[in-house]
């Protein structure tokens, strides 16, 4: 069982639910073909295996649990998009993947090859418990009271085809991070779990719920400060027994979690979770799991054989001495590991005039080969549509480099203004209203001068194209909105939005702007930051301390000429 | 732009997901080759026809067009992005055919909702 492997591996129960949900989904697209099922019969059924019908094609989306990927799991991803794809896919904010071009007759193959590898798209549409997130450096930073991804495992095997929670009053989206840094956006979910130790140094979760973008925004509430972590799932029973019950489903706008919690109170909420948890707790089958059974996911984790190196590489530190676009890279894109001679590499999907989030089949498939020659074997990929090498010894930090390089993903831009979340928007997407894709390449043609971009810093750019907010906008530092005014598109903007541990709601800035318009604003945007930002200060904390004014001004003095 | 309205139906192919125009008993990939209809009430009852091709398409519906050069453009600017393809890529979907009437819909400006589409959505 214990395995040298650096990810979870997938058991023989596991391959078969996956080879069976394939085998039912070929039955079922077959029937529809005939005239067996009628579109009503077949549409939940397919939308169960994650297959929506887009503007230009039906769009699959693959689960990528908790976004870790390995080298096998990334080829398969590349067969897909080669063979049955127009060559690329795009890395979703859900830490999943999206192949826009798939036909619905190639789908019982297409899934049948994804699960020869373990992968599948279950639960990745309708009102279920979705792709559980995870911080992307998970085991892999210093400081985290333990391993995110045997919990999220964990969660993923309870809630995989859960009989009592496949329909609930809507979607339902759980984060779990376990570091005081949270790059997992928790206080965004419809739960988020913040793995810690007590004072007493036991290990359990603080609870948020209610978290959600969408139409109605809102940052979780703290509903427990410390859940024993052998509780955990009962709690969680507990929490969605309550949803399940008293969520609205007569109004699917209000049908989220966030809105039943910002209804009752989330005091409320919690007395009413605590006393479910109660009866939960004398269910004749226990809900929560042995003992045996989560050192058992723990182990089928392995172990991750680090070498002892030394802290500092003389190789690496000679090498970008050397070379100045590497050295770059080491800036931007580079984050400590708690191992010494280890780095984490922060791999860039967003390219100058790439669709952010996207990579093409013969990237994915020489992005296997980095990580299997120099990442243990694992590539994780970050709600915001970016890849991880995570475990990457400094002597190779070079070679990666150039390997990326090679293949167009070595872009030094990670947390800059150039590193733009982007949903499909109306390029693809059935529901959008307005583009989202060309205002994120029209902002990074901006900023192509790598200098500038160093020299404006961290700046989070979020666009979404409808008010469904796939594209984060609500807590983007500048959060850009495509909305449909009598069929054209226009784009509200707001600013101070963040994800991180101190989530907020971004401020409307003003009146909505056009098309054309955008790209420009947020560069009045940037001058105003660069003109009022005090020494050290990032734009968060510029708009933080000078509020709305000089932007607002900035933007519509500039938008609006007399 | 012409003051002439008229009107096409639009689907997706069951089998492929790919956008497809009504043209006399069957479909086409390009709106240059579909049917048009002047005559609301002409439109509706050829609707009600395509409609009944439950293994063939889905999610079908009535587009506002206009002429530009000759050429059917839709109002909506979802249905001309429908047409063409994803601006971002201009090297996927109808658009890679080019010729008069890709560029008439490319060329085109304004925007109207896409009422067939609007009430698809709200169905869902």
């Amino acid at each position: 069982m214990p395995t040298s492997a650096a990810h979870y591996l997938y058991d023989e129960f596991d391959a078969a639910v996956v080879a069976d949900r394939a085998a039912e989904f070929r039955s079922q697209v077959e029937r529809r073909l005939s005239g067996a099922l009628t579109e009503d019969q077949f549409k939940p059924l397919r939308l169960m295996n994650g297959m929506y019908l887009q503007l230009h094609a039906y769009m699959l989306r693959v689960a990528i649990p908790y976004g870790v990927l390995d080298s096998e799991k990334m080829r398969a991803l590349a067969t897909v998009a080669r063979r049955w794809d127009e060559g690329f896919g795009h890395f979703t904010t859900r830490q999943n993947i999206q192949f826009n071009w798939v036909k619905l007759k190639d789908a019982p193959d297409i899934l049948d090859h994804l699960a020869t590898a373990g992968m599948h798209a279950i639960q990745t549409s309708g009102n279920c418990i979705r792709n559980t997130t995870s911080d992307p450096y998970a085991g892999a930073v210093e400081g985290e009271a333990d391993d995110p991804r045997i919990w999220c495992e964990a969660i993923r095997q309870w809630s995989t085809l859960h009989p009592e929670f496949n329909w609930l009053p809507r979607k339902f989206k759980i984060a779990v991070t376990a570091s005081d840094t949270d790059r997992a956006a928790i206080r965004v979910h419809d739960i988020g779990l913040h793995l810690r130790r007590n004072a007493d140094g036991e290990l359990g979760f603080q609870v948020l719920v209610g978290g959600g973008q969408g139409r109605t925004p809102y940052i979780g509430s703290v509903i427990r400060e410390h859940l024993p972590v052998r509780r955990l799932f009962s709690y969680l029973t507990a929490i969605l027994r309550t949803y399940n019950r008293l969520g609205r489903r007569d109004n699917m706008f209000k049908a989220r979690i966030k809105i039943l919690v910002a209804t009752l109170g989330a005091a409320a909420f919690a007395r009413d979770v605590e006393a479910e948890w109660e009866r939960v707790l004398t269910d004749s089958v226990p809900s929560d799991f042995p003992e045996e059974a989560l050192a058992q996911i723990r182990a089928r984790f392995g172990v991750v054989e680090f070498e002892t190196l030394p802290a500092r590489s003389a190789a690496f530190e000679q090498a970008r001495a050397d070379d100045r676009r590497l050295a770059r890279f080491a800036r931007n894109n580079l984050t400590a590991h708690k191992v010494a001679g280890y780095v984490i590499v922060n791999v860039s999907l967003k390219g100058d005039g790439v669709a952010p989030g996207d990579a093409s089949a013969a990237q994915m498939d020489a992005l296997a080969d980095i990580a299997e020659r120099f990442s243990h074997d694992e590539i994780r990929v970050t709600h915001e549509q970016n890849l991880v090498l995570p475990h990457v010894k400094l002597d190779d930090v070079a070679l990666v480099f150039a390997s990326l390089d090679a293949i167009g993903l070595a872009t030094p831009n990670i947390g800059q203004i150039g590193d733009i979340i982007a949903c499909p928007g109306l390029d693809y997407c059935a529901l959008a209203n307005a583009r989202a894709i060309p205002i994120a390449t029209a902002i990074q043609a901006r900023f192509t001068d790598p200098d500038r971009a160093e020299l404006v810093g961290e700046m989070k750019v979020k666009i979404s194209g409808c008010i469904n907010a796939c594209g984060h906008h609500h807590v983007g530092h500048v959060g850009i909105l495509g909305v449909d005014k009598k069929g054209e598109e226009f784009y509200q903007i707001t600013l101070g939005g963040r994800a991180d541990e101190k989530a907020r709601v971004g401020d409307a800035l003003g009146a909505a702007l056009p098309f054309d318009q955008v790209a420009g604003a947020v560069d009045s945007l940037v001058e105003a930051y660069l003109r009022e930002r005090l020494e050290g200060e990032r734009f968060i904390d510029t708009y933080e301390r000078v509020g709305l004014g000089p932007f607002k001004e900035a933007v519509y003095a500039d938008a609006h000429p007399a | 732009m012409s003051d002439e309205r008229l009107q096409a139906i639009t689907a997706n192919d069951l089998r492929e997901g790919c956008v497809v125009f009504r043209a006399g008993d069957g479909w086409t990939a390009q709106l240059a080759d579909a049917d048009l209809f002047g005559d609301p009430a002409h439109g509706e009852a050829a609707l009600e026809t395509a409609k009944a091709e439950t293994t063939r398409v889905v999610d079908v519906y009535l587009i506002d067009l206009t002429l530009e050069g000759g050429q059917p453009v839709p109002l909506s600017y979802r249905e001309r992005i429908r047409a063409l393809g994803p601006p971002v890529h201009p090297d996927l979907g109808k658009q890679t055919v080019g010729g008069p009437a890709i560029e008439a819909i490319a060329h085109a400006t304004g925007g109207a909702r896409s009422t067939g589409r609007l009430s698809l959505i709200k169905r869902k």
